[in-house]
């Protein structure tokens, strides 16, 4: 250990701290201040960064650990130094002996998912011992074909690769291929030339790897794996367990790190509905937890699914990544937070409790779903109304002579404004369509205009607003609104809107960024118009301006594109002459 | 007066499934309403069903007993029968139950309404009872209102003399000579009951066996062991007329097994099936569907096409037997409190409690036969089994049905006690047993059950209490 060098605990601010996340494993490269691990004092949890960067060569501590400065943390070779350390101290051994009975008893199972696993855990011991880190590349599976030939060389000693370069160019009888490089490093001496012919395990390189192990890194290390196996271990406990234990300390900083997972192998035998082997009470356990029965392997003695057996499936299940999560679509999301703390408020003063309002049960669901689901961002943006509001004003005295029976309000000329934007800028007027691959573009306008009643928001929809007038449009949203705080909206009154607008310009404020309202892909907020002194360019006038807020779906609609569209909105706004153009 | 109550779950009828939903409900901390139209809890299998005759059907299977004691030494002499005091014995019976029932809904403080139910809303109905009319205003309903005996359009139904299981049930009297009409399990229950008591019985069934859906060997062996306790057991054969006149029933058969000249009954038990109440409810003004026949159609948690009206037992369909009804009840009213439980038993057991019993479970020979699957079918005849023959009973038999991969499918017996002895059975096929589990498991000796036990030795092929067809075939 000649050129490995102790990581210590620095100073923690001199309490006993515990780790709670180690963030390295042996065999991995690491720079000056990447952090190393993670812990956590009753007051705060903070990363310990690496001193210097190198290689780590061993790691001595595990989560659930406590600490104090001074404590060895790891074992890390400089940078430049990629020495032929021979490991002697003491808990390397042990983590190779754990990763020795793994693989060996892995060995024994002797499939071939099983081997890569070893390849993987042997080539990280190896890695652990600090020996070189060069390793063979081999030709991998090549299908039938032997003794093909080697028709291009594209590397030569000395190359600096990248995981997936091609090395050289295989022809066979049927195609032509190149075998990629199995990981990021140098290439050390290239074994092949043109013309040589090479079969399936055939090394073709030494290459020198600089990332830490990965799974394809060690083709070779099946030597590796029975070398190892043959040095024999005394003590063999249950390999689940091992395995669960080991997760987090191989997984590389960048790895998504989970939750040890149940060792379930949930494949799937060909068994019929007709034959499922399960008691009364495992069948009932399953129904709870929406199992498909068929889908989980059983334990039990003659294929008899236990209770268990269910219980490892959910687990398993619950511990897969799911697929689906943060696709364009935006399905659930696939959410892991923790619980709200419960918090008991009477200790602290008079309480009272108020159930939510049934539209506020209904509405905030779907809120959160948006809110979570749906990366927002929010456009801010003025308009300059003063000339819309003269306009507005005279024509509401027409309207009171008349006696039309509504007064027009400045929500009917932005609704109409966003009509005319949505026209101009269609995809504000789209939806994601379910596959996440396409847009649908809506050919007519309806807008949603969100209204505060007394049991809480709804959002009646107005249809095709593009084609009519501003009086047409003034009595039927002082019809809707008066439905809608009477309680008295139909579901069908509240669907198919394109856009959405929340004014709250007759309350106050400033700004404040809506929550875009799916499948809508966009929202525009408008909040109190202010008389501000504005720079005409000789002097400063006072413009009644309308702070407009435009959230909308990044999925869908770039920054560029929203500040045009609130742009434009602003230009048809300051001059409602541009809404008949 | 009227009054006009609220609760979380109504339920309407109190018989098996009735009740039984009704103290689950409550047992998961529900305000429950029973509604039921007769004065006393239990329905048809407590008050005019199940319980009063296996009341009589005990006292018959001991007159019979008694009878072939005199072959074997001990000689009793001619029974007396006092009507009277037999119908009290009955009656004291369905009392203890009913009022146990009556009880216990007081401990679960399950509120009882008398009178009869009738939907008015999807969250109302009213009850017209004695002392007035309730409404009830419900979260959920469970509707358990049962099934009535069919009633035939060429039967003279208001002649005393035609009964139905009910009328049976009376004791009004022991008639000379009876038809019973249906060769289903109620009307051969009744048969045996009058048979005891010193009628002459026939029974006329218009299909080819008696007790249609039990494979056709069981019945072989039924017919072999009733002999004796019916006159004529028609089959293929169907009552063309009934005419009441003054000195009895004169019925013309038409078919196979007919008399030429119309036969004179004292009695006629009409027992041809029953049918679902569904159309008495109104359950049209809660929006719930009933079919054409009086079903109501539910799903796997037993909810009609309205979500927060449940259906239970007879009146869901077939088949209708108390036991159906009270798992039905347990899930339906566990579903009501929030619970993500499924009515999906692998299996509803039949039982005929003639003398000698007729019991089966799961997949019969038929059924195996006609969706097309697998089997293999042994039998275990009772004539092996010591104490079988010890007990006057070696001519019944145990059959089992297990399919190509040994799993159990199905049982049935025929013999004294073979309704206790099906349980074993239930049991096997719900926990996937095989054969070997069966025959692996120790049955005591000497038992009936452990018939069961060596018929998975011969389809094990490890029998040795009979010739082993499955043994090695020595030079």
């Amino acid at each position: 250990m000649a050129n490995a060098q102790e990581v210590k605990v620095p100073d923690v601010g001199g309490e006993e701290v515990e780790i709670i996340e180690v963030l390295i494993a042996e065999g991995d490269s690491i720079e000056a201040e990447d952090a190393l691990i993670t812990v956590e004092s009753d007051k705060a949890s903070m990363d310990i960064p690496a001193p210097f960067g190198g290689k780590v060569d061993s790691v001595k501590v595990k989560v659930g650990d406590k600490i104090k400065e001074g404590d060895l943390l790891a074992l890390i070779s400089a940078a430049d130094d990629n020495g032929d350390d021979e490991a002697d101290s003491d808990s390397t051994d042990e983590a190779e002996t754990e990763q020795q009975q793994d693989t060996q008893q892995d060995e024994a199972k002797d499939t071939e998912a099983d081997n890569e696993s070893d390849s993987q855990q042997s080539e990280q011991s190896s890695s652990a011992k600090g020996e070189s880190q060069v390793v063979e590349v081999k030709v991998p599976d090549i299908g039938d074909a032997s003794d093909v030939e080697i028709i291009e060389v594209l590397v030569a000693a000395g190359d600096s690769v990248n995981k997936e370069d091609g090395l050289i160019t295989l022809e066979t009888d049927k195609a032509t291929m190149d075998v990629p490089c199995p990981d990021d490093g140098e290439i050390v001496e290239m074994l092949v030339k043109a013309g040589d012919k090479v079969s399936e395990g055939s090394v073709i390189a030494k290459m020198k790897v600089t990332a830490g192990a990965d799974e394809s890194a060690a083709q070779d290390s099946k030597d590796n794996t029975e070398k190892q196996a043959s040095s024999d271990t005394e003590e063999r406990s249950d390999k689940a367990e091992k395995k669960a234990e080991q997760k987090p300390a191989q997984s590389t900083p960048t790895s998504e790190r989970q939750p040890p997972v149940p060792d379930h192998s949930s494949q799937r035998s060909d068994r019929k509905d007709g034959v499922l082997h399960a008691s009364p009470a495992v069948r009932r356990v399953a129904r709870e937890f929406g199992v498909d029965l068929s889908q989980v392997s059983a334990s039990g003695p003659k294929n008899r699914i236990l209770k268990e057996d269910v219980q490892s499936y959910v687990k398993y299940e619950l511990s897969r990544p799911k697929a689906a999560a943060g696709t364009m679509s935006g399905g659930a999301g696939g959410l892991q937070v923790i619980d709200q703390p419960k918090v008991d408020f009477s200790k602290f003063g008079e309480i009272e409790e108020v159930a939510l309002s049934r539209i506020q049960k209904i509405s905030g669901p779907n809120l959160h779903r948006n809110w979570v689901t749906i990366p927002h961002v929010t456009q801010f943006d003025e308009a300059d109304i003063t000339e819309l509001e003269n306009f507005r004003k005279a024509e509401n005295e027409v309207a009171k002579k008349q006696d039309l029976g509504f007064k027009i309000t400045p929500l009917v000329f932005i609704m109409k404004a966003c009509a005319k934007a949505l026209l101009e800028y269609p995809q504000f007027n789209s939806s994601l369509a379910p596959d996440g691959e396409h847009l649908i573009m809506k050919k007519y306008v309806h807008i949603g205009i969100a209204v505060d009643t007394p049991n809480g928001l709804v959002v009646p929809v107005l249809r095709d607003v593009d084609k009519k007038g501003i009086y047409e449009l003034s009595k039927e949203l002082l019809e809707v609104s008066a439905r809608a705080r009477d309680g008295k909206l139909k579901a069908a009154d509240m669907q198919g809107g394109c856009f959405s607008i929340s004014s709250l310009g007759g309350i106050g404020g400033t700004a404040f960024t809506p929550i875009v309202n799916a499948p809508e892909v966009a929202i525009l907020g408008v909040s109190r118009s202010d008389m501000k002194p504005v720079w005409n360019g000789k002097e400063f006038v006072p413009r009644l301006t309308l702070p407009l807020s435009l959230s909308y779906d990044h999925r869908v609609i770039d920054g560029a594109l929203a500040a045009r569209f609130t742009s434009y909105l602003s230009q048809v706004l300051s001059d409602i002459r541009k809404l008949v153009l | 007066m009227s009054k006009e109550i609220k609760t979380q779950v109504v339920v309407l009828g109190a018989g098996p499934g009735g009740y039984s939903a009704a103290f689950r409900a409550a047992d998961l901390g529900l305000d429950v309403v029973l509604v039921e139209r007769y004065s006393t809890l239990g329905g048809v299998c407590l008050n005019v069903g199940c319980i009063p005759s296996k009341a009589l059907l005990h006292l018959a299977k001991h007159i019979e007993d008694a009878k072939h004691m005199a072959a074997e030494g001990v000689e009793f002499g001619e029974p007396k029968i006092d009507l009277d005091k037999i119908r009290k014995h009955k009656d004291k019976v369905i009392g203890q139950l009913t009022g146990g029932l009556g009880q216990m809904s007081k401990m679960r403080k399950v509120q009882v309404v008398n009178g009869y139910g009738k939907f008015t809303g999807q969250n109302s109905l009213k009850v017209e009872g004695d002392d007035g009319e309730t409404t009830i205003n419900f979260e959920h309903a469970i509707i358990a209102a049962g099934s009535q005996p069919i009633k035939l359009p060429f039967v003279p139904h208001d002649d005393e003399r035609i009964w139905d299981s009910t009328d049976a049930l009376e004791l009004k009297e022991i008639p000379e000579r009876m038809l019973v009409l249906g060769g289903g399990i109620i009307g051969l229950e009744m048969g045996c009951v009058y048979s005891a008591l010193g009628s002459t019985v026939d029974v006329v069934e218009m299909t080819e066996q008696l007790i249609p859906p039990a494979d056709k060997d069981i019945i072989k062996s039924f017919m072999k062991q009733i002999k004796g306790k019916f006159d004529q057991v028609m089959v293929n054969t169907k009552a063309a007329k009934l005419e009441a006149k003054k000195d009895g029933i004169y019925v013309t058969f038409e078919g196979k097994d007919a008399p030429k000249e119309p036969v004179k009954y004292g009695a006629v038990l009409v027992a041809v099936g029953r049918a679902p109440n569904g159309g008495k409810l109104d359950a049209d003004k809660a929006g719930v569907k009933v079919t054409e026949r009086g079903f109501i159609e539910v799903d796997k948690q037993l909810r009609t096409n309205v979500d927060n009206i449940f259906a239970i037992g007879d009146i869901v369909g077939q088949p209708m037997l108390a036991h159906k009804a009270v798992h039905e009840a347990h899930v339906a009213a566990e579903v009501i409190a929030g619970k993500k439980h499924f009515f999906e038993p692998k299996v509803i057991p039949s039982i005929a409690y003639t003398d000698p019993e007729v019991a089966w479970a799961g997949v019969t020979e038929k059924e195996a036969k006609e969706q097309g699957i697998e089997y293999d079918a042994v039998t275990f005849p009772w004539s092996a089994s010591g104490r079988a023959i010890a007990s006057n009973a070696q001519q019944g038999m145990t059959k089992l049905l297990f399919d190509k991969s040994n799993r159990i499918i199905g049982g049935a017996m025929v013999g004294t006690n073979a309704g206790e002895l099906l349980g074993e059975v239930c049991l096997a096929i719900e926990m996937g047993c095989d054969a070997e589990d069966i025959a692996l498991t120790i049955h005591a000796h000497p038992t009936l059950h452990e018939s069961i036990g060596l018929a998975a030795e011969v389809h094990e092929g490890s029998i040795t209490d009979m010739p082993n067809p499955k043994a090695k075939k020595k030079k």
